[in-house]
């Protein structure tokens, strides 16, 4: 059976692993200074990051706390690991600063620093060139966090010769931000291990639902 | 369930032609679409070259029939070019069987809303504006103008959507979740991708050059193509006519950069060998590659090291039809996979257009042109940001 082995979630500026908390930071940050002192929880060094738009800052987070302590990268073919992501604002926030580099005549500068994250796949190409992910990849936009669409995409994949998956949903829209992370794993399930469930849209609610937000 | 999957209905609009036969008969006469910029309203009208649909929106309007103010460039052009696929494929969305429509956008409805972006921080008038900007929009628009659609989806992945449009749809009806999908892209040009693109200094001044030592970069170009896929079940239950099969498909991450190409071209080779396995061919037995070939000079030098890293010293006829259509984005695409019908169907390879230099590092020297010759199986190439390259395999059905 397919596997869901290990996730990550990350929503009202905290962090859970495997439904449990394991970084919070004061309510009252803004997005940037969270997802700053998030990075330093998280404790690699990547200075690509501070590159990035917010969208790529918070899947590439959720992404690492997902993998953090597990053997995914090395006990799969990472040319045959695809990535498969989702959300609701596509690139919205990200084409809002675009465009205002557009409309300011006194100071028009549309940066290609910025036009490059005008697009929700390239929070994918992110996590690819981390970790030399080559497998498929796609980027659903939704309008709410559909867990059927993620589990059967994948398991289509792995019909056709995918060994694991990158899933879930990155979405920063405002001031509204979620990432939810899980990697699924071509069979590999075992009832010992009490973090691993077997991939399908239950499974995939019941975790999305699992952590108890502080606040 | 059905193994094998058929494209049974071509529809296009693009620079070159407001519908197939049209776009057919610049193809055949090497008529490029690109020219001076005529409808969009831009800074750099007279300093670039697009490949621009030659119809105003009015015109788009009269002949989607549909006088809606919620529809924009994009969903006009994609209305157009997918019930032009349905009437051709003869399919019937109203006889039960279960229909889909996937397309792919990466512009979506920013051509509007950036006409009234200023306006909306003083006044609420154009606040609708904004119900039409998401990428959905224009797939909602051509299911609801199709009629009797039982699943829609949109997909986003830069320059290589459409083909992941086409995977997907394939997919879907190999898993017996639909009978038919009508798949493709759409992306009309905006300001928003213009100063984008100029930005990032990949455009072209001139015509584009793809494969040419001393190409400069792409001409953006707008479009909307869409192909009617169908299972053989299906296919056969209502004696319809196949025109190609897709036989092979492939999605790999180049995992190098955002915007640019690996120089080996390493997810373009994953892809294509994919590509390759799944559809049983050797590379001999690819009669032409229609390339991605945009014309910058990292796509173009990239995909041809990928291309010898496939297919070594005996490289099959090429070509890249961007010099004729602009890059289409999003379209791209599925306007590269009607082209490559009509050369199966009508066993002539399209010329890469404005090539005199082959490059040096790598020699390829692309069809220029209008070649004759009978085609069985076609190998057609996307890749986008974010490192996202497809291949798909076309054959003569």
């Amino acid at each position: 059976m397919d596997t869901i082995t290990s996730y990550a979630h990350i929503k009202h500026n905290q962090v859970s692993v495997n439904g449990e908390i394991i970084f919070q930071s004061y309510p009252s940050l803004s997005l940037p200074e969270f997802l700053s002192e998030a990075y330093k929880a998280l404790g690699v060094s990547y200075p690509k990051f501070h590159k990035m738009d917010a969208q790529c800052k918070l899947g590439f987070l959720c992404t690492e706390f997902t993998l953090n302590g597990t053997s995914f990268l090395t006990e799969n073919d990472i040319t045959k690991t695809a990535i498969v992501l989702s959300n609701a604002a596509s690139s919205l926030e990200t084409d809002r600063v675009h465009q205002h580099s557009i409309d300011d005549k006194s100071n028009y500068f549309p940066s290609p620093a910025v036009f490059v994250y005008t697009l929700p796949n390239i929070t994918i190409g992110e996590l690819a060139i981390k970790h030399k992910i080559t497998g498929e990849n796609a980027f659903f936009v939704s309008e709410q966090f559909d867990a059927g669409l993620l589990v059967n995409y994948t398991e289509t994949l792995i019909q056709s010769g995918t060994e694991a998956s990158v899933m879930g949903w990155v979405e920063v829209d405002g001031t509204n931000f979620e990432a939810f992370i899980f990697l699924a794993e071509k069979q590999k399930y075992t009832n010992k291990n009490a973090i691993f469930k077997p991939l399908n849209k239950t499974s995939v609610i019941t975790i999305y639902n699992q952590t108890i937000w502080t606040h | 369930m059905s193994r094998r999957v058929y494209i049974t209905g071509l529809g296009m609009i693009s620079a070159i032609g407001n519908n197939v036969p049209e776009s057919f008969l610049s193809l055949s006469q090497s008529k490029t679409g690109i020219g001076k910029i005529n409808h969009l309203t831009t800074r750099y009208k007279d300093e670039f070259l697009a490949g621009e649909i030659k119809l105003s929106n009015e015109a788009l309007a009269d002949l989607v029939k549909d006088n809606n103010p919620a529809l924009n460039r994009n969903s006009y052009i994609a209305m157009l070019a997918a019930k032009e696929a349905v009437i051709n494929s003869g399919i019937d969305t109203n006889d039960g069987l279960r229909t889909g429509v996937i397309s792919s956008t990466t512009v979506a409805g920013m051509g509007k809303t950036e006409l009234y972006y200023k306006e909306m921080f003083e006044k609420d008038d154009h606040l609708n504006v904004l119900d039409t900007h998401d990428c959905g929009d224009s797939t909602e628009r051509i299911a609801d103008y199709l009629g009797n659609v039982d699943y829609v989806t949109t997909i986003s992945t830069a320059c290589s959507s459409a083909a992941n449009a086409i995977m997907l749809g394939c997919r879907m009806i190999k898993h017996g979740q639909l009978d038919r999908v009508v798949v493709g892209g759409v992306d009309a040009l905006s300001k928003f991708t213009f100063n984008g693109f100029n930005t990032l200094m990949i455009l072209d001044r001139e015509w584009c050059k793809p494969f040419d030592e001393n190409r400069k970069g792409l001409n953006l170009g707008e479009g909307a193509a869409f192909v009617v896929i169908e299972g053989e079940n299906t296919l056969n239950l209502r004696k319809g006519k196949a025109l190609a099969e897709v036989v092979g498909y492939a999605n790999a991450n180049d995992a190098y950069h955002q915007t640019a190409s690996s120089p080996e071209g390493y997810g373009a080779t994953l892809a294509i060998q994919q590509a390759l396995t799944m559809s049983g061919l050797t590379p001999s037995q690819i009669d032409y590659i229609n390339m991605h070939g945009t014309g910058t000079p990292n796509n173009d030098l990239s995909e041809s090291f990928a291309t010898k890293a496939i297919f070594g010293n005996q490289v099959p006829k090429f070509s890249s039809t961007k010099a004729f259509t602009g890059h289409t984005l999003a379209a791209a695409a599925s306007i590269e996979a009607v082209i490559s019908v009509l050369s199966l169907q009508n066993s002539m390879i399209f010329p890469n257009l404005n090539f005199t230099t082959a490059i040096a590092e790598t020699g390829l020297v692309p069809e220029t042109t209008l070649v004759n010759t009978p085609l069985n199986t076609i190998l057609s190439n996307s890749f986008g940001f974010g490192g996202n390259c497809s291949s798909l395999i076309f054959k003569k059905a």
